[in-house]
């Protein structure tokens, strides 16, 4: 096991477990390994913490808990870029914003897409969308 | 930065793979066509830097606000 100091406490992670970005995220490109911290409570957020960066982490959940039609699939450079074949998952992942006050907004143009097979995870842009990159929770009725 | 002066029609080469036409200056407007890769990824600047943006501001949390977040989702599915 090994231990990183971060903003949040002191964390312990297995080398092996960690979540690998190998272009980073967008602006953060020297961001390479993550790792995936538990749910403190059930719920449908998650956050991955840097281990390049202990400042720097990021919540995340899966946006089809809240937009059930939204669908994103990797292309062939895509799973190549994630070593994965057609036949393996990918999943898709929203970076969440909290913002003051509470309120909360989903990143949906620029999705992350997650191979568990490799481990290997890519956020990527999507242009020809109507989706935002502040894109509000729905209204629950 | 290197700077060219390019005429409607005319081309920039870059690299093995890579061809940018200038297609049609009109108004203030200048079409570009992009010959490249398909796996390159080609976006629009502002796009691009409103991913950046967003990223850094997604950094900006703290636990107890997605502790009561969590708290006020399980709230609703309790209900």
């Amino acid at each position: 096991m090994n231990k990183i100091m971060t903003r949040f406490g002191e964390v312990e992670y297995d080398p092996r477990n960690t979540l690998q970005f190998p272009k980073g995220l967008i602006g953060f490109e020297g961001l390479r390994e993550f790792i995936v911290m538990p749910n403190i409570k059930d719920g449908p957020l998650f956050w991955i913490q840097s281990i390049d960066d202990p400042q720097i982490a990021f919540v995340l959940t899966e946006p089809t808990n809240f937009f059930l039609d939204y669908r994103v699939a990797p292309d062939e450079t895509e799973r190549s870029f994630l070593g994965i074949s057609e036949k393996d998952d990918c999943y898709v992942l929203s970076v969440v914003t909290v913002h003051a006050g509470g309120k909360v907004t989903l990143n949906l143009m620029a999705p992350i897409l997650f191979a568990p097979a490799s481990n290997r995870a890519m956020q990527v842009i999507l242009e020809k969308t109507s989706y935002t990159t502040k894109h509000p929770l729905p209204e629950v009725a | 930065m290197l700077v060219l002066t390019r005429k409607a029609g005319e081309g920039i080469v870059i690299g093995d793979n890579i061809k940018l036409t200038i297609v049609e200056i009109k108004g203030g407007g200048i079409r570009i066509g992009i010959d490249a890769p398909q796996d390159m990824k080609i976006y629009r600047q502002e796009v691009y830097d409103r991913i950046c943006a967003e990223n850094k501001e997604a950094t900006q949390w703290n636990l107890a606000d997605l502790n009561s977040l969590l708290t006020a989702s399980l709230a609703k599915e309790d209900r």
